[in-house]
């Protein structure tokens, strides 16, 4: 016998803490479930399409289940087709890797109108997640709220021209939206001072690539501290930048107070660093301010009754990792280093040959669960079907990815 | 001949590609392969053959796990005179300025301690058509057989 363990969540954090796991143990048995019926997360949904280099992570994840023995279960949502607590029962250690798919809201007035998108919803429509909302229209003048890397990624991709997105992995609905926008002007604000953003400094310079933009920062200041200068001056680099039609421009120390329009948004009112007042006209707003628990995993309140939060133990064999444990904050490697700290916990306190629980057997009988097997025929489906300059192409509904996975080969 | 591979690595990329690289050469070699963050710069030595593999990380600097082997460097300052090595970079041009600068700045580190770069350094971009190994098991035997010649000399 051995230890069995699930993961729920096949994103880079469950995918990399099964992988720790399994090379420390290569005999454990680990089940990495996804309430989708495809595996990898934000790599796939939140990662920019553009940004394919950043994908190559799923070369590694792909080894997981085709050679380190993980299996793949996908299109099970837990808590609603099976409660936590069969699958605790089944398990002897259940890690939630779920993160925290629901967008952070501003709390101000007008945020229900009409052009007002959050940054998460409006991330999966670009990536055709199978539950996302059609793509809005943005008009001529958007203004994305936000300093962080998801708001440098909206950015860029609003910018860009058709040719730029040669390569990428949009689809052609996205295609088509990005290169009917008619977007004229695009100003991203923040609210703190430039120094403080959230943003990396090389997702910044980055945007000098850009071919068919103005950029323009505004008020960015200077700083001694050693990090906030690596982001001036990466402002610095991209300032003046261009001479395209679209003019993109970086404001700071603008806190938004209230949306305002009639049928939709038309004008953003912001209090000054200084407490004055500024209204910026607008025909969206897209805030891309965060992320929060959402769904049925009652994430806020297992953490707070946590045995040890910041270990990622939740309670006897039940653990969490990546942004389900420690919030909306970090990237890609610092996952995989969370993952690594997780896996040694993990295995130091469960018992190496297990004790005998079911494990997956409690799943069978489960309709439409997806196997790896299945993934594989999806992921073959989307990458033969790609069209030219674009690597591939993908399946964005549920019943046709559900379809596709149980295809038999000869149907292929 | 002993070889040793080290890895610097943010993401596992690096790492992957190292494993893949060993178990490509064992069949003829004695391989070792080791995260960087775990060897010891006063473990060098002049009768083995060292492949690096080193990925780039966010304003072109080293990966994470190459950052505690270059203070580790700083502070031994070994005399790596006679150590031979070839590196091989992963990257993604999609960061133009600064791409491949990790595996660029660890080749400079060894040499500045006095080491012998074997061959070019070959850099894979991940925005690119190639997959990393098609570029790297052709560099790892390639510079295997100039390191033979080398150290064979110097015996």
């Amino acid at each position: 016998m051995t230890a069995q363990i699930a993961i729920v969540g096949a994103g880079p954090s469950g995918c990399y803490l099964a992988q720790a796991l399994l090379k420390a143990q290569p005999d454990l048995q680990v089940d990495v479930i996804d309430k989708l019926p495809v595996p990898y997360g934000l790599v796939r949904y939140g990662v920019a399409p553009d940004h394919q280099g950043t994908k190559g992570v799923i070369r590694q994840f792909a080894r997981l289940f085709e050679r380190q023995g993980a299996r793949f279960i996908g299109n099970l949502a837990v808590n609603e087709q099976i409660s936590l607590d069969d699958l605790r029962a089944a398990y002897d250690a259940v890690v939630l890797a779920a993160g925290l798919p629901g967008d952070r809201s501003l709390g101000i007035p007008g945020e229900d109108l009409a052009g007002v998108h959050a940054s998460g919803q409006l991330t999966q429509a670009i990536n055709e997640h199978p539950e996302a909302a059609d793509l809005p229209r943005l008009g001529k003048h958007p203004v994305i709220m936000g300093n962080g890397n998801v708001a440098i990624d909206l950015l860029r991709l609003l910018a860009k021209t058709p040719e730029e997105l040669e390569g990428s992995d949009a689809g052609p609905g996205v295609s088509a939206w990005l290169a009917a926008s008619g977007i004229e002007s695009l100003q991203i604000i923040g609210r703190s001072q430039a120094g403080q953003a959230k943003f990396d400094p090389v997702m910044v310079k980055e945007l000098g690539k850009l071919a068919g933009v103005t950029i323009r920062v505004e008020g960015a200041g200077d700083s001694d501290d050693p990090e906030a200068a690596k982001k001036l001056a990466a402002l610095a680099v991209i300032d003046g930048h261009g001479t395209g039609r679209r003019l993109v421009t970086f404001r700071f120390g603008l806190t938004p107070v209230a949306l305002e329009g009639r049928d939709r948004v038309e004008t953003a009112v912001f209090r000054t660093a200084d407490g004055g007042e500024e209204r910026i006209s607008c025909t969206a707003f897209l805030t891309a301010i965060g992320f929060r628990a959402e769904g049925a995993l009652e994430r806020d309140a297992l953490v707070a009754g946590a045995e040890d939060a910041e270990g990622g133990k939740l309670d006897d064999g039940l653990y969490a990792t990546g942004w389900f444990r420690r919030g909306p904050r970090g990237t890609i490697p610092e996952n995989r280093a969370d993952a690594q700290a997780l896996a040694k916990t993990i295995l130091a306190e469960i018992p190496a040959e297990g004790s005998g629980k079911p494990g997956r057997a409690i799943l069978e009988g489960l309709p439409d669960l997806v196997s790896y097997e299945g993934w594989q025929r999806i992921d073959a489906a989307e990458t033969a079907a790609a069209p030219e300059g674009r690597c591939r192409v993908k399946i964005s509904t549920r019943a046709r990815m559900l379809a596709l996975s149980k295809a038999s080969e000869e149907l292929r | 001949m002993n070889i040793t591979l080290l890895y610097g690595t943010e993401t596992g990329n690096a790492e992957m590609l190292a494993e893949d690289i060993q178990s490509e050469l064992e069949s003829g070699h004695e391989v070792d392969c080791q995260n960087l963050e775990d060897f010891d710069p006063g473990d060098f030595d002049r009768d083995a053959f060292y492949l690096l593999v080193c990925s780039t990380y966010g304003d072109g600097e080293l990966p994470a796990s190459a950052q505690p082997f270059a203070e580790a460097m700083a502070a031994a300052a070994p005399d790596l005179s006679g150590v031979h090595f070839a590196i091989f970079g992963l990257g993604d041009s999609e960061y133009d300025e600064t791409f491949n600068q990790g595996s660029g700045k660890l080749a400079e580190l060894l040499v500045s301690y006095g080491a012998t770069q074997l061959g070019e350094r070959i850099v894979h971009d991940a925005s690119g058509d190639d997959l990393a190994e098609d570029l790297a098991f052709p560099w790892a035997e390639a510079a295997v057989a100039i390191a033979a010649e080398k150290l064979s000399e110097a015996a």
